[in-house]
């Protein structure tokens, strides 16, 4: 547990920085959580250092194969230390680097947040929460470079680092998983030992290739090296901590770690060897031009960790110790370099070589730490930097490299040392010496001490392993690089001098040629500032994403363009298709066995004015009542079919239906224009009309086929139990009150929520019918005819009576609840369209909502009360009784629910009809002056609770 | 026993709608703790009832004590029950978020939330075919109610064009449940699967056209390519609580498709076997591309999320459409995650745009949010959770998916979809989130940073900000509780992919064999 | 008569989709209707065409009409009612906010 408790502690504890409003507490709760965190890492130290592997595991996602699982590898070990170790220097120095405006507390969280996420990295023990790990920091150095969020360069600089690095991780993800598929498990300990298998495998470059993606992003590497430069828009402490010692090393971890099962082909060898090649040379020559000290450094660093990849890339057993100890060196010195421009920077104001110079007299510590920092950068003697460059200069002249790669790598590599050289002058010779400089935005001074101390640390570190590195740097490198070598590791021993050989006249040559470069500065600045801005990839990268956003732009606005027309042609011609498909392709018949009836006169007369109704409809759809006139024509038919075909029931409720819709769209076109304009090109008239031909060619075939194949139901059951089962010999009313008396349920319940929902959209609003109608022609001031009045008013409760009747033999005849319910909210309809509102609402005045709302729970509390006898929702039974008079007299549950059924229509029918109706604003206003309505209260109390 | 439980979260929300109804002229608050109560009374029986699903076999309940097929059946499995749970959770915050002012802006809005629910749970749990056509309907005229509630000129012509395709889609629906009755004679789904096993074969042609134009109607309430382009402009301008909500209705349609094709158009459906294998993944995946284009296209946060639904319906059939357990598991883990989090951005979307006066939800610099810190965080969460990046669900859904379609013909396909959607997800969040939350006006100082003196909207409460973070912090919890999870996936799955448990739990042991055994034998 | 029923169905279907495929809500509503009353038609011919067959239960009677269709009919006639009034109702509403009643709420484009 301890081993999850050192990045747990951080991650977890990350958040409490921020609860401080004390600098110093803020930094001091960092540095207790990073230090305890530390803690628990050294008593690793004894395991770790006597060649044991401390584990930790927990079940977590097994169908996943992710396991909550640390190890603490020497590898593993090195780095928590560096991550540890530097991050409590940061920690220190960023007190003081951090100005008091900005907010201290969430600097250390982001900081805790990011330094939690490295050590799991470089402990976690499964790909799979490796990976969880990677992209945490992919996450807290987003949000680290963005951190003053106001500065545009900051802003751009975190989210390229975002989407390469994080981008870069996706792929890195889908190289994991084909691993961990490939050997069987994400567990490293298996996952290292599966070489064979995973080299045989027809999936190993695929692998490879993608889990390279995702280390080069990480660690900079060509070609997305672009971003790391654009980092150091963050805070100098940042900038040393994540961009230089480790979060860009996690990419050169992760080679390292999975060298022993991906390494030694051929595909390896060639890939990260030049990968790391072009790196190391392009971006140490980049450096030389960088006038920005973070700049330069940045350039340093992508160019540094081109090094350590092309050591992995060479493979041999004393390239990989190499890497582990440039890892090592490479972290020390070119944090407390980050660290001592932060100072200079800090002090000075600014960080450009060309306006700074002669500061050594002002800040005498710095200069001689900076000499130490570059010292080593540059691979001088005695400084930590100069040994295991040496080590890596030496293994580019190794036997391993044959044939063209024999001669360019040792040649690259030296070339880039020249450069190292030069630009490594460049930062100490230009910042420290000559003239002391004028115009500096600050006073030169010395910073405070607990600014000092980090990077002094650092180099001190530097200089003593420089010198003793067998003692001071010995134990950790070879611990780390014997958990990657295993059995492999080589004996070497580490000292300053190794004699006289071809590494040593390739340093020296490299020591001699980056003075004359560097001399010679002014030519090269010359002959090379033009087409420097082409290198960098910040452009580039930021025109492919607005390109990115436009070609989605673009193909949404296409696609998307907001025409219904278009949106319902590509919905019918889809269903189209997708009907027609399996007729094409299994070529069964069309028809099947049943024979066609004979057609009779009267139903062909019938079948032929729906027919000529329905394409009236369209002919005349320009002229509003012409059409809905036709309309109407089409919907009787059908009513008439239904009773033709033996559905007395479908055509009671089809023609009630029928009145109540045309009732209503009358009332709509009063509102609406009366014509509708000439609109759609000629084309599009015949495009739609060739996919209206073909729905309805499609629909009569498909009616056809069904109508001619024989099938069997279980409407069989219904008719057996609906008397004996349903008490009604109407087995189409007993279905829809008792066999699926549940979709009646729904059905009433939509219909109320239209009824609702129609109330609403009408609510407020008003709309003046106008005075003519389109063609010019005034409507008749006559709004209620008389004659109308004085026949429906005595019409009513002779209707009122007929559909009672016709409720009560619902459940034994044609009939019911529904068509009761439609045919009283008709003829109350009738009243309003004869009489007026402002005569009818207070004569009928009762609230719909009441009514709906009352049919519905009716309705409800009917199924519910099977529940008393423990019987399922809506179990129906049923009695008969025997009255005086009337005779036997049946009591149904199934009636008090076809009861519900009726006030839910009458409600919801009579809100639609009369709040339609009332649009009209004339008549509106009228009626909310003269009379007291339910609605005119319910807009006083909505208004009173929003104000 | 009857478990009378099942039938809960259906008849609550009626009663409680219709109480609603009955007391409009009410104060609203009065409406609001009505409404709330029950959302949270649903939530707890969606919650008994995951866990009893989870525990024990697939159940079901006979309305009105008929037996099957003959009576209108609702099934519980592990899959229904979830899709209850994710709902009533969504619901629940949504209503609290809505209760912070948006019903105020119309009438109903309480009523239409509660018949909402209704709908959507009918459809989860129905095991009759017409009536699951009840209950879209339900749900569908709910749900025009909602985007329209508020009004506005785009509201209003956005819905337009929602109600009017799904009108449409409505009878074509009616015309697919047409032909299966017409040539099955049954409505019960469990029975449609039976005797689609038993079908003759001059018959597959018309039962396969039945089951594709059904398909056509799931997909355009799924939101497939190329019927989902009613989408982003019916979720970007409606409410942001509805919004929230609907990122659930997408799911019904994908619930539907898995559902429907594998039990009547399963693997053991005879002539009507495995439908839709050759047709959804591509659907999906076309459907993932143009959705990715459309969040990497959007200039606003509100049509970034939407078509992120779009995103995240493309990935789910795009899993489901290799029709493998393993994959559908994944799906069954991806599917709350991704419902929920798109829903808690919907909320944060809507958070930043009150705060922003002039440029909304709109990816232009305008004056700094009132409360970054909160927002930001809040954003950062959904982000992270959406791009799919650790430590939050999104990632461990995206790898569970990956992993279980590897064997699959069209895995590179899924592979390069998902993760290269995830890239431009995460760039096209990355940039939203630098703009809103960091980009300045053109005349603040670049660098002393924007005035923020400046009046910027309301300054929230914590009761407002707690719908949004309440339905993100859900995310860590799936991730925490990610082995648990995952198990209850794989038993969901073995339930849906194999259409015998159905079938048995509600036709009886004896009817599933045909199916089993379609030569007759044994 | 099949053949007939039939017509009639791919007639009004036909005349639907042309209708509904129209600029201006009130052909649209139009054609929803159409379209309604067709699939109610086809629903209803699911249970195939009887003449002269009861529909209510009697002593002496062996054939009857498939009820089942005729049940699901009336519950699709009643929904199919519910969504063109509402229908109706929102096109009088976007009349009055957008102040046109073309289906896209203006006569060019939407804009981004």
């Amino acid at each position: 547990m301890t081993l999850a408790l050192i990045p747990l502690l951080p991650l977890l504890g990350a958040f409490i920085p921020c609860l401080f409003h004390n600098r110093n507490l803020n930094a001091a709760s960092a540095g207790v959580i990073a230090g305890f965190s530390l803690l628990l890492l050294l008593l690793q130290a004894p395991a770790v250092f006597t060649g044991e592997m401390p584990l930790y595991t927990r079940s977590w996602i097994p169908a996943m194969g992710l396991t909550f699982a640390f190890r603490a590898s020497g590898f593993g070990f090195l780095f928590a230390l560096l991550v540890l170790g530097i991050g409590l220097l940061i920690i220190l120095y960023a007190r003081y680097y951090i100005a008091k405006e900005d907010p201290m507390g969430r600097f250390y969280t982001y900081l805790l947040f990011f330094m939690g996420s490295m050590l799991g990295i470089v402990l976690s023990e499964n790909l799979l929460l490796l990976m969880v790990f990677w992209e945490l920091t992919s996450i807290s150095s987003f949000l680290l470079i963005g951190f003053w969020r106001h500065r545009a360069d900051a802003r751009q600089g975190a989210f390229m680092a975002l989407v390469i690095t994080g981008g870069g991780g996706f792929a890195m993800l889908a190289g994991f998983l084909l691993l961990g598929h490939i050997a069987g498990s994400f567990e490293l300990s298996t996952v290292l030992t599966a070489k064979e298998t995973v080299h045989a495998h027809p999936l190993y470059p695929v692998t490879l290739i993608l889990i390279l993606v995702g280390a080069f992003t990480k660690s900079a590497q060509f070609p997305f090296q672009f971003w790391l430069p654009h980092a150091m828009a963050a805070p100098t402490p940042v900038s040393a901590f994540l961009h230089s010692a480790t979060m860009v090393k996690a990419g050169v971890f992760l080679l390292a770690l999975l060298v022993p099962v991906l390494g030694g082909s051929a595909l390896w060898f060639y890939l990260v060897t030049l990968t790391g090649l072009i790196t190391l040379m392009f971006a140490a020559y980049m450096a030389m031009f960088k006038d920005d000290l973070k700049g330069l450094l940045a350039y340093s660093t992508v160019s540094h960790l081109g090094l350590i990849t092309l050591l992995l890339g060479l493979g041999t057993p004393l390239a990989v110790f190499a890497a582990v100890f440039h890892i090592f060196n490479h972290a020390a010195f070119k944090a407390g370099l980050f660290m001592l421009a932060g100072i200079i920077d800090h002090e000075t104001g600014t960080r450009d070589i060309q306006r700074l110079s002669g500061l050594k007299k002002a800040m005498p510590v710095t200069a001689v730490l900076t000499l130490i920092g570059c010292g080593a950068m540059a691979g001088v003697p005695l400084f930590n930097g100069f040994l295991s460059k040496e080590m890596f200069l030496a293994e580019t002249l190794g036997p391993g490299l044959t044939g063209a790669m024999g001669w360019i790598v040792p040649l690259g590599s030296t070339l880039a040392a020249v450069f190292a050289v030069a630009y490594s002058i460049r930062m100490l010779h230009g910042v420290f010496c000559g003239k002391p400089a004028e115009d500096l935005p600050g006073s030169p001074h010395e910073p405070p001490a607990g600014m000092t101390l980090s990077p002094a640390f650092l180099m001190a570190v530097c200089v003593l392993v420089g010198i003793f590195p067998a003692f001071f740097a010995g134990p950790l490198v070879n611990a780390g690089a014997g958990a990657i070598l295993g059995p492999d590791m080589p004996d070497y021993h580490m000292a300053v001098w190794h004699g006289f050989n071809m590494a040593l006249v390739l340093s020296i040559i490299a020591l001699a040629g980056g003075v004359i470069f560097y001399l010679q500065r002014q030519k090269l600045f010359d002959a090379h500032l033009w087409f420097l801005r082409y290198l960098d990839g910040k452009t580039l990268f930021e025109s492919l994403v607005s390109g990115l956003v436009q070609a989605g732009y673009r193909a949404i606005r296409f696609l998307e363009n907001g025409s219904l027309q278009r949106y319902l042609f590509v919905l019918i011609s889809v269903t189209l298709v997708l009907g027609a498909v399996p007729f094409a392709v299994s070529r069964t018949p069309l028809l099947g066995p049943v024979a066609a009836t004979p057609v009779d006169p009267v139903t062909l007369v019938m079948g032929l004015i729906l027919i000529i109704g329905a394409v009236a409809t369209v002919k005349t759809h320009r002229n509003r009542i012409l059409s809905i006139i036709m309309l109407s024509t089409v919907g009787l038919v059908v009513s008439l079919a239904f009773t033709r075909f033996s559905a007395p029931d479908l055509a009671l409720t089809q023609i009630s239906v029928e009145v109540v819709t045309i009732i209503l769209l009358m009332m709509a076109l009063h509102l609406l224009p009366t014509t509708t304009p000439k609109e759609s090109s000629k084309a599009r008239q015949r495009r739609d009309g060739l996919l209206a031909v073909l729905a309805g060619g499609g629909a009569a075939a498909l009616a056809m086929a069904i109508l001619t194949r024989p099938y069997d139901t279980i409407s069989d059951f219904f008719l057996a139990h609906s008397v004996p089962g349903g008490g009604g010999t109407n087995v189409v009313n007993v279905i829809l009150v008792d066999f699926r008396g549940f979709d009646t349920m729904g059905e009433i319940t939509v219909l109320a929520i239209a009824g609702l929902i129609i109330y609403a959209l009408l609510h407020g609003f008003e709309r003046k019918a106008p005075e003519t109608d389109d063609m010019g022609h005034p409507w008749t001031k006559d709004r209620f005819p008389m004659i109308l009045a004085y026949i429906t008013r005595p019409l009513l409760p002779l209707a009122l009576l007929f559909s009672a009747y016709i409720f009560l033999r619902g459940h034994n005849d044609p009939g019911g609840g529904f068509i009761a319910g439609l045919i009283t909210a008709t003829v109350l309809t009738l009243q309003y369209i004869a009489s007026g509102i402002v005569w009818t609402r207070p004569r009928l005045n009762f609230d719909n909502h009441i009514i709906m709302a009352l049919g519905l729970i009716l309705a409800l509390g009917t199924g519910l009360t099977s529940w008393a006898l423990n019987y399922p929702f809506l179990t129906s039974t049923y009695k008969y009784f025997k009255l005086p008079l009337i005779g036997k007299f049946e009591l149904a549950s199934a009636m008090v629910f076809d009861m519900g059924v009726f006030l839910v229509v009458v409600g919801s029918v009579m809100l639609m009809l009369v709040k339609l109706g009332s649009i009209n604003s004339e008549d509106a206003r009228t009626v909310s002056t003269s009379t007291h309505l339910d609605e005119t209260m319910e807009d006083e109390t909505i208004e009173k609770e929003t104000h | 026993m009857i478990n009378h439980l099942i039938v809960g979260p259906l008849l609550l929300p009626l009663l409680v709608g219709t109480v609603i109804v009955l007391n409009t002229n009410q104060p609203i608050a009065r409406l609001r703790i009505l409404g709330l109560s029950s959302c949270l009374a649903v939530l707890v029986m969606a919650g008994i009832l995951l866990f009893q699903s989870a525990q024990g076999p697939i159940q079901s309940y006979v309305l009105g004590d008929w037996p099957t097929p003959f009576g209108i059946v609702m099934v519980l499995d592990r899959l229904s029950a979830m899709m209850l749970f994710i709902t009533a959770l969504l619901a629940l915050l949504c209503l609290a978020y809505a209760a912070r002012g948006t019903d105020r802006q119309g009438k109903n809005f309480h009523a239409l939330f509660q018949f909402q629910l209704l709908g959507i749970n009918g459809a989860f749990l129905t095991g009759d075919i017409f009536n699951l056509f009840v209950f879209f309907e339900i749900m569908l005229l709910s749900s025009y109610g909602l985007v329209l509630h508020g009004g506005g000129n785009r509201r209003t012509r956005a819905g337009m064009h929602y109600v009017m395709l799904n009108l449409v889609g409505s009878s074509i629906f009616l015309v697919g449940v047409g032909i299966l009755y017409s040539l099955l004679g049954t409505l019960n789904m469990a029975d449609l699967a039976v005797r689609m096993s038993q079908a003759p074969a001059e018959n597959a042609a018309l039962l396969q056209a039945a089951g594709l134009i059904l398909f056509a109607v799931f997909a355009l309430k799924a939101a497939l390519l190329p019927l989902c382009f009613w989408l982003p402009d019916a979720y970007g301008f409606t409410s942001a609580p509805v919004a929230a909500l609907f990122a659930v209705m997408t799911k019904v349609g994908v619930y539907v498709i898995l559902r429907v094709y594998c039990l009547i158009f399963s693997e053991f459906a005879g002539v009507g076997a495995n439908l839709l294998s050759a047709w959804l993944l591509p659907a999906a995946l076309i459907t993932l591309a143009a959705g990715t284009a459309g969040v990497a296209g959007s200039r606003d946060l509100r049509r970034i999320t939407a078509y992120l639904v779009i995103v995240s319906v493309g990935t789910l059939l795009a899993v489901i459409g290799t029709f493998q357990r393993e994959a559908i598991a994944a799906a069954i883990v991806y599917l709350p995650h991704t419902t929920l989090m798109t829903a808690g951005m919907f909320l944060v979307a809507d958070l930043i745009q009150r705060q922003r006066p002039d440029a909304g939800s709109g990816l232009t610099p305008d004056r700094p949010v009132g409360q970054p810190t909160l927002l930001g965080l809040l954003f950062l969460a959904a982000a992270v959770a959406i791009a799919g990046l650790p430590p939050l669900s999104g990632f461990f859904a995206k790898v569970m998916m990956l992993m279980t379609v590897k064997d699959n013909a069209g895995a590179p396909w899924i592979w390069g979809m998902v993760l290269g959607g995830g890239l431009l997800t995460l760039m096209a969040l990355g940039r939203a989130g630098s703009v809103i939350f960091w980009k300045l006006l053109p005349g603040d100082d670049p660098e002393t940073g924007p005035e923020n003196t400046r009046d910027s909207g309301p300054v929230y409460a914590l009761a407002d900000l707690f719908p949004a973070a309440a339905l993100l912090a859900i995310s860590p919890l799936l991730v925490l509780f990610g082995g648990m999870i995952t198990e209850f996936a794989f038993a969901a799955a073995d339930h849906v992919i194999n259409p015998v448990h159905y079938i048995e739990a509600v036709l009886g042991p004896d009817r599933s064999l045909p199916l089993l055994y379609p030569s007759g034998g044994e | 008569m099949e053949w007939l029923v039939s017509a009639c169905f791919g007639v009004m279907i036909a005349c639907g989709v042309y209708l509904v495929l129209r600029a201006r809500t009130f052909p649209v509503i139009l054609g929803l209707t159409l379209m309604g009353y067709a699939v109610n038609l086809f629903l209803f011919l699911t249970g195939r065409l009887t003449t002269n067959l009861p529909d209510i239960i009697s002593g002496n009677q062996t054939r009857y009409a498939d009820p089942l269709p005729q049940a699901l009919v009336l519950t699709a006639i009643v929904i199919g009612f519910a969504m063109i009034a509402f229908v109706v109702v929102l096109s009088l509403r976007a009349l009055g906010e957008l102040d046109t009643d073309h289906v896209d709420g203006q006569q060019e484009k939407p804009p981004s």
